[in-house]
């Protein structure tokens, strides 16, 4: 099953595309994956329900975040009321080993994203601030990434033992799907995605390169 | 061939991309006529003095260019909104595309969204929108 | 929300704090029009029956402030994009009014540190105070960190 783990839609600063407009692109356009995460910035879009549309188009849509700490930018899978209470997700400063600490005390996952990115990736600090505790996965394929950015992600992640995932981090409908992550097990929840993601039976897939 | 009617658009349809006169005389020209000086439009020597990578292409007119390619494909569409993010710089003297794709169709009221982007020849996009345009209904 | 973006919310939204005439040269439009590659006629010739300016020639139209007075400095000013709402056409000829305000204010984290945007949007105005266009511009401050 590949799932697109890194999108966004309109309810981002950012983002200009809405999820219907997603669906009917990766039907229209025979995308090969099964659905995609929405991973609003530094927000929790609790009140959007995509079920008709995911039963419409039969496709996975399921919803995280993308937080932003100290370390730059980290999505959070398995997003809840009581993990929501724990940090102020809107911060932009927050410190990543409180990110990882709640996440792990309420089921949630953090994956630092386009690692490889100046400022705003976590191999930009490791330098200056160490390499962080608890991270196991980070985003190898980000699908706006430009120059170097997913090899220097690959090649770090490589060294220091790292799963990856992949995600396009469309803010346009046509961008969605330029990466993903492929999972032996199927997804139909944020548990089960948790789940996979914990148990590492996944691998990042670059569908703009093949890789 | 030019698209004149909502009933003729098709979603997910690519509009014909578009080669825009990125040329540092077109820069230069455009940026005196809108009375932007400074040279990070009009001397790349200059702008890598400013710490760019040569003299940009001002926003506005990636812009002009977008909403140009709309107007190749549908001459008629009036431009009823177009939102466009500058995430890199577009380097003038240098080749970019600008391509654009239908991403919402509703002949009910005749109004098509369109993703917009401007990209470089390694492909990385510079700059990326949306725009809304309304084109009359057969 | 950082409490200085929230004071500054507070402060500066939704108030107009500029207006200014902009005559529109005939010349001027269509040079503007020709530069960005437009094909269409009603944009390149004087003489169409529906001669107008093109759509995105009113971003290039500032006013005779781009802030508010008293708002705060964050960072060197770079423009980070661009939207317009087009309402109704931009007559060459004709003299047009933009009133400004500031539409958004909100910050993030970029790859040069925090990240101040503030939203500046120019309503334009004909003479008969219909509302034409609005054009916004999105301004990013970057704080030295």
């Amino acid at each position: 099953m590949l799932l697109d783990l890194h999108t966004h839609s309109i309810k981002s600063d950012d983002g200009r595309a809405k999820v219907e407009n997603y669906c009917q692109w990766i039907r229209s356009k025979n995308l090969p994956i099964d659905g995609f995460v929405l991973t609003e910035h530094r927000q929790f879009d609790a009140e959007s329900d995509y079920s008709a549309l995911a039963e419409k188009f039969d496709l996975c849509i399921l919803k995280a975040s993308e937080v932003e700490t100290e370390y730059g930018h980290v999505l959070v899978y398995g997003v809840t009321p009581a993990l929501q209470a724990e940090f102020d997700f809107g911060s932009i400063s927050l410190p990543l080993a409180k990110v990882i600490a709640a996440c792990n005390a309420h089921g949630a996952i953090a994956v630092p994203c386009h690692p490889g990115r100046p400022r705003v990736g976590m191999f930009a600090h490791t330098d200056a601030l160490g390499v962080p505790a608890g991270v196991e996965i980070v985003e190898i394929y980000n699908g706006g990434s430009r120059d170097q950015e997913d090899q220097i992600a690959i090649e770090h992640a490589s060294q220091l033992g790292y799963r990856g995932i992949g995600g396009s981090d469309s803010h346009i409908v046509s961008h969605v799907g330029r990466c993903a992550t492929r999972f032996d097990a199927e997804i139909k929840s944020i548990d089960d995605l948790v789940l996979a993601l914990k148990t590492g039976q996944f691998e990042a897939v670059n569908l703009k390169t093949g890789d | 061939m030019a698209i004149s009617t909502i009933q003729e658009v098709v979603f997910g349809e690519d509009l014909p991309t578009f080669e825009p006169d990125t040329s540092l005389a077109t820069t230069r020209q455009f940026a005196a006529l809108v009375g932007w000086g400074g040279a990070r439009f009009s001397d790349h020597e200059a702008a890598r003095k400013e710490g760019l990578a040569g003299a940009m292409v001002p926003g506005i007119l990636n812009q002009g260019y977008l909403v140009a390619m709309i107007h190749h494909w549908a001459p008629n569409a009036e431009i009823k909104a177009i939102d466009t993010v500058f995430r890199a710089p577009v380097i003038a003297d240098e080749k970019h595309t600008i391509s654009g794709v239908v991403t919402d169709v509703n002949e009910a009221d005749g109004q098509v969204e369109i993703d917009l982007t401007v990209a470089n020849e390694k492909g990385e996009t510079r700059v990326f929108g949306t725009a809304t345009v309304q084109l009359p209904i057969a | 929300m950082d409490q200085d973006i929230t004071a500054a919310r507070e402060k500066f939204l939704n108030q107009d704090f500029d207006e200014k005439s902009f005559s529109v040269p005939a010349e001027k439009t269509i040079e503007y029009a020709r530069l960005c590659g437009e094909t269409a006629e009603r944009f390149l010739d004087a003489s169409h029956p529906d001669f107008q300016a093109p759509p995105t020639y009113i971003a290039s139209l500032s006013g005779s402030r781009a802030l508010p007075e008293g708002f705060p400095r964050f960072g060197i000013g770079m423009d980070a994009g661009k939207g317009i709402e087009c309402f109704l056409p931009v007559r060459p000829g004709t003299t047009i009014t933009g009133r400004t305000h500031l539409h958004d204010i909100y910050s993030k984290t970029g790859r040069s540190g925090r990240m101040v945007f503030a939203v500046s949007r120019i309503a334009f105005y004909d003479a008969e105070g219909n509302l034409l266009a609005n054009s916004d511009s999105r301004v990013v401050m970057r704080e030295k960190s």
